[in-house]
């Protein structure tokens, strides 16, 4: 009977693991640029207790091989990183990426980290910076006296300084692109590190070869579903459920046999 | 006796079977195994398992790399023992653009691996008959295949099978692969639970079988022939 429970409880930590993501996926809910995970599971290895047997002659049948299975395990808990809907903020330091591509900021350790969160600000030095304070790369320099800061849907930033009429440059947002963001690194903080799985970045101007259009004044939002994940957290629920009935069922059965002898 | 205990042997063999396929009740791709029992003399003896093919729910999930065919077929992926065939699933690139399975195992196109240039990530387009394009370019096509009616795959875990020798390649206008769809697993959960509620039962009436048949040995045993 010890296979069938195992089994079973395997399953019960597979639903309990894929409710902590749901989880974490509706925290976020309202987090600017945050993708949504998913729990994959797949079935563990098989015992074969017989294997294929041929029976008689060619026209006989054939029998299968008699595998029983060990379970089911965490396969990977993939981000979906499919684009967030475009919320107007109107605020003129919100910029929204539609399509591919990440902002490239700065952490404090001098790392390079990539966020899609676009909720800028200005630092006490005038740059331009995350709403947790890392410093966009290339870093942009805002002058003080500016009375109007435009940024095209190229990533080109102007300003008009003081009584001036016409806007000038001061600097030119980059974005990142990777080959599978899937696998980067979630450092918390919408930002992204890469790794071995998602590739070195290629670095671009935004609506150049692929890249992303940049939308002032506009959010990602987040791309969490809650219809979605509400489905998915009462599947996930019932299937534990389910499975710990599948232990109470083995364990009776172990009962069951025990009872044989008198 | 012993066809009551052979048949405690294989109730006790279909629970581990059961239970299996519910811990894998939200696995994408996989195929519940059913349990038989085969009649040898007048006892319950051998138990054989088979693979249930019928095709799993297709739900939308929008991710390009999620693959899933409709109706016959499966993807071939490439491992370190050899081929083995996918129902589908959820792929991902990997560093050097190949299309991979969870575990890293190359997904096969007609030409070998299939390999999506860096800068044509956004755009994946897998049409019906599996021809693969990137940002409007072809890449080529992936290998389906199938195997013959009655076969039944064995399991390898991971959701692969091994290809059975009956398999053969799905010309491409008999092919109905869906890209941004998953299939999900094929286990009834309510089918499931009245297999193992049969069980349960069933498993208990052998075991009073048993004991009856233990009682009357013993009346036989200890009480004929004594002393009246």
């Amino acid at each position: 009977m010890d296979p069938a429970l195992r089994a079973a409880a395997t399953g019960m930590m597979a639903q309990q693991t894929r409710t902590q993501v749901i989880a974490n996926n509706l925290a976020n809910v309202n987090t600017p640029g945050f993708k949504r995970s998913r729990a994959q599971f797949e079935d563990l290895l098989y015992q074969t207790v017989q294997g294929t047997q041929v029976l008689g002659t060619s026209d006989a049948f054939t029998n299968p091989a008699i595998q029983v299975g060990r379970g089911t395990r965490l396969a990977a808990v993939q981000r979906m990183h499919m684009q967030g809907a475009i919320d107007q903020t109107g605020r003129n330091l919100d910029v929204a990426i539609e399509g591919d591509g990440f902002f490239q900021v700065q952490m404090n350790n001098g790392d390079v980290a990539y966020t899609r969160d676009g909720s800028f600000g200005i630092s006490d030095q005038g740059l331009l910076v995350t709403s947790s304070g890392q410093g966009l790369m290339p870093p942009i320099r805002i002058p003080d006296d500016v009375s109007e800061i435009t940024i095209s849907a190229t990533g080109i930033v102007s300003v008009r300084r003081g009584n001036d009429v016409e806007p000038s440059e001061v600097g030119r947002i980059e974005l990142a692109r990777f080959v599978n963001p899937s696998g980067m690194l979630a450092l918390g903080q919408n930002l992204y590190a890469p790794t071995a799985a998602s590739g070195i970045p290629s670095i671009g101007f935004p609506s150049e070869e692929g890249m992303g259009r940049l939308q002032q004044g506009s959010l990602e939002a987040s791309n969490v579903e809650i219809v979605q994940e509400m489905v998915e957290m009462i599947t996930a629920m019932r299937a534990y459920e389910i499975n710990s009935k599948a232990i109470k069922t083995s364990d009776e059965m172990g009962q069951i046999a025990n009872n044989l002898t008198r | 006796m012993t066809s009551a205990a052979a048949s405690l042997a294989m109730l006790e063999r279909r629970q581990q079977v059961l239970a299996n396929n519910l811990a894998n009740v939200n696995t994408a791709g996989f195929k519940r195994e059913l349990v038989f029992a085969q009649l040898v003399g007048d006892a319950v003896s051998s138990t054989n398992t088979r693979v249930d093919l019928t095709e799993g729910t297709l739900s939308e999930s929008s991710n390009p790399l999620d693959l899933a065919i409709e109706g016959e077929g499966f993807f071939v992926v490439n491992t370190a023992n050899g081929e083995r065939h996918v129902r589908g699933g959820s792929f991902r690139i990997d560093p050097e653009g190949r299309i991979v399975d969870h575990s890293g195992n190359p997904l096969m196109g007609e030409a070998g691996d299939v390999t999506i240039p860096p800068k044509g990530i956004g755009s994946i387009t897998i049409d019906g008959t599996g021809l693969l394009s990137a940002d409007g370019r072809q890449l080529g096509r992936l290998r389906v295949e199938r195997i013959a009616a009655g076969a039944s795959p064995q399991h390898e875990g991971g959701v692969r099978f091994l290809p059975d020798v009956s398999r053969e390649a799905v010309p491409p206008s008999e092919r109905r692969i869906k890209q941004g769809f998953i299939e999900e697993s094929n286990v009834n959960p309510m089918d499931a639970m009245t297999s193992m509620l049969q069980v349960l039962h069933r498993f208990g009436a052998a075991q009073k079988t048993i004991s009856t048949l233990d009682a009357v040995r013993g009346i036989a045993v200890n009480d004929l022939g004594k002393s009246v």
